[in-house]
């Protein structure tokens, strides 16, 4: 009954469709298209190539030539390129000596330097990696002719130059994919922001519109019944949408999910139901909509940084790192982390799903409460 | 002398109106609590508690598990030397990769080294000799950690082993032959690579932006909900009447955020410790266009929000859209042309972008010429959408 009532609702308003499936839509489509190259590629770097010599040239198209730089710019000197710098036209400069080739030749040990902008910290390391490869990689090239001519092979040289090799196995996500790395929560975490502010409207509204002692009367005072009948619409609504993502995510994009589907959709569920009862519990505690709602806003903006998927929790202060157990993200994180990018066994995050199932008792904990602003309170804008 | 007096009077009139609407604006402001969090609160808290979960800057001694199969001078040589390292720290031997991965999964180490059983044999065969690195994908920050230190440390280890295989040149010749070019690193403007440095300033020009777009909607929202448009007819139907109150609003935000702006540009960085080369006068001049955008573009978007509430709903999220779509968390090169093209719609792109140049990288306003362009034509764009906007709405409000 109530159920029915608050499906009427959600159709009469273009506000509930916009936010319930409009924007969770154009969130996947931005973040997927945005990121559709996994990594960026080509970022913009200059060059300063005080030599022009053929050593030098052919070190410039080697750096080129490498998929995430680009060089856009052949600067007279570096003040021109650092200029360029400071207008954000390129995030790298490598620069080569006068002399660098001849200097070379005759092992007179010349020296090139790179500099990134690390204002932008992404581009700025990933041009650092290319750029101290290829002088790493010009310097062996170097050895190298120097070896061989010497009259060792070509396999002896290589072994000489680099006796010891580190070999990297970057678990799950071999490609290093951005994509892998972020969309994974941060698509499920604007789910979330949109369910928290949602839930607090859909309660806020009913006072607002001087409804809600009707709507009270109608189930004779039993306000679990209110909260369930009037949460479950868009409980069904978003984890419509959750599971529109996690197929897009895990089945069409083919993102890691080790431990199947099934049990990225229990992790889904668990974020819905726990965003809800966020909601429940921030209304119920301040029945002042516009109030509660910045409160929901503030709390879930900073469960992205909070949760430690960019900036490790583990690297905090320690009272936030307390504190970040407090956010439904942070353990939607940790359980994916662990289920669906590592596919270990979920009983090494079995606190978070305790941590999980805790916030459904919130809405009962402030059940009375939330009668009472039901039954007795006025909207206060 | 009639058309002195008229102008003089139009003038009066105007200044007259202009304060009106001010002292309303500010009145309504200050006596909304939702309001003031986010002219207020928000901007003055919010930035400590970001600026403290990133106050460590980088990721310190990563956590590390050991499968040392060989055991032998090398390999102990090399643990020692990552260990050494500032980024990493070795928290364990494990005896078989089995209980390495177990420490992995409590999450009692972030990374595995394996060195396997031949290792210094093929040293002394001269073959290739391998470091296996495993490491968690959770954290990319982890990940570079091991691999960049790992990286420089065996380039260390390579070189030492090149030098007593060549036991018979001197030390400088070892040296030249060893490394024939040399290389020299360096990251300006933020020189530990650190993420509070990097993130929090064009954070808090994201911040300015968004409290004041849902702050400018929720009042304009609430007026609506009300019905209370119509209180501003008098004032419109003078002339230019929706210009003196745009104006009127505008200088009441712009009083907020210009005190807001004080403290978020200047008190939070000194007080975090970052990056701080750009010039007080050029911050300023960089900010009141800044400002004057975020405002006119909050009145034009407030036509869509026909309750308080709802500013709140449909705008809070699009911070990470904004976020993204600057060129701040993904590189500006790097997003497709037609987000690209959708982001010149936002003060943030250019006032992020344009105040991280100043801040962090010590340019000048003559450097800023495409975000001063792009901030100069969305205040004309919006400033003129939002006198439609309030018309629209004031004369609906009295038909």
């Amino acid at each position: 009954m109530v159920m029915m009532r608050e499906w009427r609702q959600i159709f009469s308003r273009k506000l509930y469709i916009v936010s319930m499936v409009i924007l969770p839509l154009f969130f996947i489509g931005f973040f997927l298209t945005l990121m559709q190259d996994g990594l960026p590629k080509d970022l913009p770097a200059a060059v300063v190539d005080m030599d022009q010599s053929s050593v030098s040239r052919r070190l410039v198209r080697q750096l080129d030539a490498f998929k995430q730089t680009k060089i856009v710019a052949h600067a007279k000197d570096f003040s021109e390129a650092r200029k360029m710098m400071q207008r954000g036209e390129i995030y790298g400069i490598y620069y080569l000596p006068e002399n660098f080739e001849r200097d070379v030749l005759s092992f007179r040990q010349p020296k090139v330097s790179f500099y990134t902008s690390n204002s932008f910290i992404v581009a700025g390391s990933m041009l650092f990696r290319d750029m101290k490869t290829i002088s790493i990689l010009g310097s062996a090239a170097v050895e190298r002719e120097l070896r061989l001519a010497k009259g060792q092979t070509m396999e002896q040289a290589m072994i000489d130059l680099q006796p010891i090799v580190v070999e990297t196995h970057p678990l799950g996500n071999p490609q290093l994919n951005y994509a892998v790395y972020l969309c994974n929560v941060l698509l499920p975490g604007l789910l979330s922001v949109m369910i928290v502010l949602l839930t607090v409207y859909a309660l806020g509204v009913e006072v607002k519109e001087m409804r809600s002692r009707k709507l009270l009367d109608m189930v004779d005072d039993d306000i679990l019944s209110v909260m369930v009948g009037k949460l479950l619409p868009y409980t069904l609504t978003f984890m419509l949408m959750a599971t529109f993502y996690d197929v897009v995510l895990y089945r069409f994009m083919g993102f890691p999910c080790h431990n199947g589907l099934p049990n990225m959709l229990l992790n889904s569920l668990l974020l819905v139901l726990a965003s809800q009862s966020l909601g429940v519990f921030l209304y119920s505690l301040v029945p002042i909509m516009s109030i509660s709602l910045s409160l929901s806003a503030f709390i879930t903006m900073l469960s992205f940084s909070i949760s430690g998927f960019t900036f490790p929790v583990g690297e905090m202060p320690g009272l936030l790192q307390t504190w970040a157990n407090v956010f439904p993200l942070r353990h939607y994180f940790l359980i994916y982390a662990n289920n669906g990018l590592n596919g270990y066994s979920s009983y090494y995050v079995w606190g978070s799903y305790v941590a999980m199932l805790l916030y459904l008792f919130l809405p009962i904990l402030v059940s009375i409460r939330l009668r009472n602003v039901y039954r007795y309170d006025t909207y206060k804008p | 002398m009639k058309i002195i007096h008229y102008f003089w009077k139009q003038v009066k009139e105007g200044l007259a109106d202009i304060f009106v609407v001010w002292r309303d604006e500010f009145s309504l402001v200050i006596h909304d609590a939702a309001i003031l969090m986010l002219f207020i609160a928000a901007p003055l808290l919010y930035p400590v508690v970001y600026s403290l979960i990133y106050s460590h800057e980088v990721a310190r001694e990563a956590k590390m598990v050991v499968v040392d199969q060989c055991n032998s001078p090398e390999t102990r040589e090399f643990r020692r030397m990552c260990d050494a390292t500032p980024d990493i720290e070795v928290v364990g031997l494990c005896a078989n990769m089995q209980e390495a991965q177990e420490a992995l999964r409590r999450r009692e180490a972030y990374g595995i080294m394996v060195f396997p059983r031949n290792f210094s044999s093929a040293l002394a065969n001269k073959e290739h000799a391998y470091v296996q690195l495993y490491s968690d994908m959770s954290s990319l920050l982890y990940y570079k950690c091991f691999l960049l230190n790992l990286t420089e440390v065996s380039l260390k280890m390579n070189k030492d082993i090149q030098i007593q295989d060549m036991s018979n040149a001197t030390g400088r010749e070892e040296e030249i032959a060893t490394t024939p070019i040399e290389y020299e690193e360096v990251a300006f403007f933020n020189p530990k690579s650190g993420f509070a440095s990097f993130l929090i300033p064009g954070f808090l020009m994201l911040l300015i932006q968004q409290t004041m777009i849902i702050g400018i909607c929720a009042l304009a929202g609430s007026i609506y909900d009300k019905k209370q448009y119509h209180v501003l007819e008098p004032i419109m139907r003078h002339k230019r009447g929706s210009f003196r109150i745009i104006f009127g609003k505008a200088l009441c935000y712009m009083m907020f955020y210009g005190l807001m702006s004080a403290y978020l540009l200047w008190v939070i960085p000194w007080m975090f410790n970052l990056p701080r080369m750009g010039d007080p006068w050029n911050i300023v001049a960089f900010m009141l266009p800044y400002l004057a955008a975020c405002i006119f573009f909050g009145m034009s978007v407030s036509v869509f929000i026909k309750e308080k509430e709802t500013a709140y709903v449909l705008i809070v999220a699009s911070s990470l859209i904004f976020l993204f779509i600057s060129g701040l968390s993904w590189p500006a090169a790097a997003v497709p042309w037609y987000w690209k093209a959708l982001s010149y719609f936002f003060p943030s792109t250019f006032g992020l972008q344009g105040f991280v140049k100043i801040n962090t990288m010590g340019a000048t306003i003559p450097d800023l010429q495409t975000e001063g362009i792009g901030l100069i034509v969305q205040i004309c764009v919006y400033f003129l959408l939002s006198t439609l906007v309030y018309r629209y709405r004031v004369m609906k409000a009295c038909a």
